[in-house]
């Protein structure tokens, strides 16, 4: 197995991706990654590095100059260097760890043994596909507007919660681990069902008490029985001023709920459209530029 | 939910064959990325077209989560499909490796119009006339 690879980076024209992968391709890579950057497009490869020589990386440049000019496109910046191999399957854990969020929850990454004594709620998680690991000031302030909503054993008890646009089912899990007693969650994208899935086994939760489903609001009304007692919305403004009136068939007149994804210049926007359908706005929230709405059916 | 891209990288991989070795495990790691969770998934999506180079296009979220969305495979890959050859030519000015046809070329610029930069299908086939000349494949009337 090679020890180290090198990282050869070219920059050049957008253009010009589908010409460099070909030469890279031709070259002995084996994939190649692109990210758009201020100057151009960065397309990055890696080749073990006693597989080719300074001489051939000198030559692979030329050859990519000569595309480019044949191709009639500005001649890229060609460099290279050597890293070391690491096991990539796991540094990437470096950037996580347990987080605590507001008063009773700590947000444990799957692969961290949780702390044996804590007086808080552990909620394990696999960060990936689903939007909702924690780290995202939107999460945090739903998570802190559901402690407020059912940091009462005599408020919790008998909750029902629809988390609408589920993602990886942190706030659904936050909900029953705070004592709801039924959760339904819906989310319009395959991935983030399957990973609301996950994250259920991976806390040990009933299916039964927290149903997960593909769909958004129209779901939740087929789910649930009666109405519900409170909604947890952490979607996008624009998204969420579309579902505000569907809102109607899944509400009671006690009906509590929370928005989130909202960017604070687009709070105005969002709060005329609940307070046009029949909503109160109790509170507001904000941690940097985002916010968070809590709001009742009733004033 | 509140999805806020922090950046979109592409990656151009052999389908059904995603691991944590580079290209993928450098440039997703570095933004912590979950890279076993993106190789899983990418392979279950690509497994039906092994020996194809599939690119992927992966957002990162303000949160490290992530998405992606499959492309089409690279104009080089599509020219020697057309041209019935295995590889291009290492000297592309003197020596010819196949050709392709411009009813053919078209076709393949109108399959990859969707992910090349071009504003209509005449510019998208300037682009992929330019990689076949690139490969030592002409195209001809």
């Amino acid at each position: 197995m090679a020890s180290s690879w090198w990282e050869i980076q070219v920059l050049g024209d957008p253009a010009a991706e589908e010409a460099i992968f070909w030469r890279l391709d031709a070259f002995g890579a084996r994939g190649v990654s692109s990210e758009r950057r201020n100057f151009g497009l960065l397309v990055t490869t890696y080749l073990p590095q006693f597989q080719v020589e300074q001489l051939d990386l000198a030559a692979l440049a030329l050859l990519l100059k000569q595309d480019m000019l044949c191709a009639g496109l500005p001649v890229p910046a060609v460099q290279w260097h050597l890293i070391e191999e690491e096991d990539w399957s796991s540094t990437w854990k470096q950037h996580w760890e347990p987080q605590e969020i507001g008063d009773r929850f700590l947000i444990n990454p799957a692969w961290i043994a949780p702390p044996e004594q804590t007086d808080r709620l552990v909620l394990l998680l696999d960060p990936g596909v689903a939007f909702g690991t924690g780290a995202h000031p939107t999460t945090q302030l739903c998570l802190e507007a559901l402690e407020m909503r059912l940091g009462e054993p005599d408020s919790a008890t008998n909750a029902v919660v629809a988390d609408i646009g589920c993602g990886s089912g942190i706030l659904s899990i936050g909900a029953i681990l705070l004592g709801a007693r039924q959760v339904y969650a819906v989310d319009v994208d395959p991935l983030a069902v399957g990973a609301t899935e996950v994250s259920r086994e991976l806390n040990h939760i009933n299916p039964e008490q927290l149903v997960v489903a593909e769909g958004s609001v129209e779901r939740v009304a087929c789910l649930v029985a009666e109405p519900v007692d409170g909604i947890v919305c952490n979607i996008l403004a624009e998204v969420i001023v579309d579902l505000i009136p569907g809102l109607e068939a899944i509400a009671q007149p006690n009906t509590w709920a929370i928005f989130s994804g909202i960017l604070l210049d687009q709070v105005k926007a969002v709060a005329d459209t609940l307070e046009d359908n029949g909503w109160f706005v109790a509170a507001l929230w904000r941690n940097g530029e985002w916010c968070c709405l809590n709001v009742r059916r009733s004033p | 939910m509140a999805k806020k891209v922090v950046t979109v990288i592409k990656l151009a991989i052999q389908a059904g064959k995603a691991n944590p070795a580079p290209p993928i495990g450098p440039a997703l790691g570095q933004h912590g990325v979950n890279i076993m969770m993106f190789c899983k998934e990418y392979n279950a999506k690509t497994a039906d077209q092994t020996g194809t180079v599939i690119p992927v296009e992966i957002s990162v979220f303000e949160d490290r989560s992530f998405t992606f969305v499959l492309k089409t495979p690279p104009a080089s890959v599509l020219i020697q499909k057309a041209a019935g050859i295995d590889k291009g030519s290492g000297e592309p000015n003197k020596k010819k490796v196949g050709s392709i046809t411009r009813d053919q070329l078209k076709e393949i610029a109108e399959k990859k119009m969707p992910d090349l930069n071009a504003n209509d299908v005449e510019a998208a086939m300037k682009i992929v006339e330019g990689t076949a000349r690139n490969m030592g494949v002409t195209v001809t009337s």
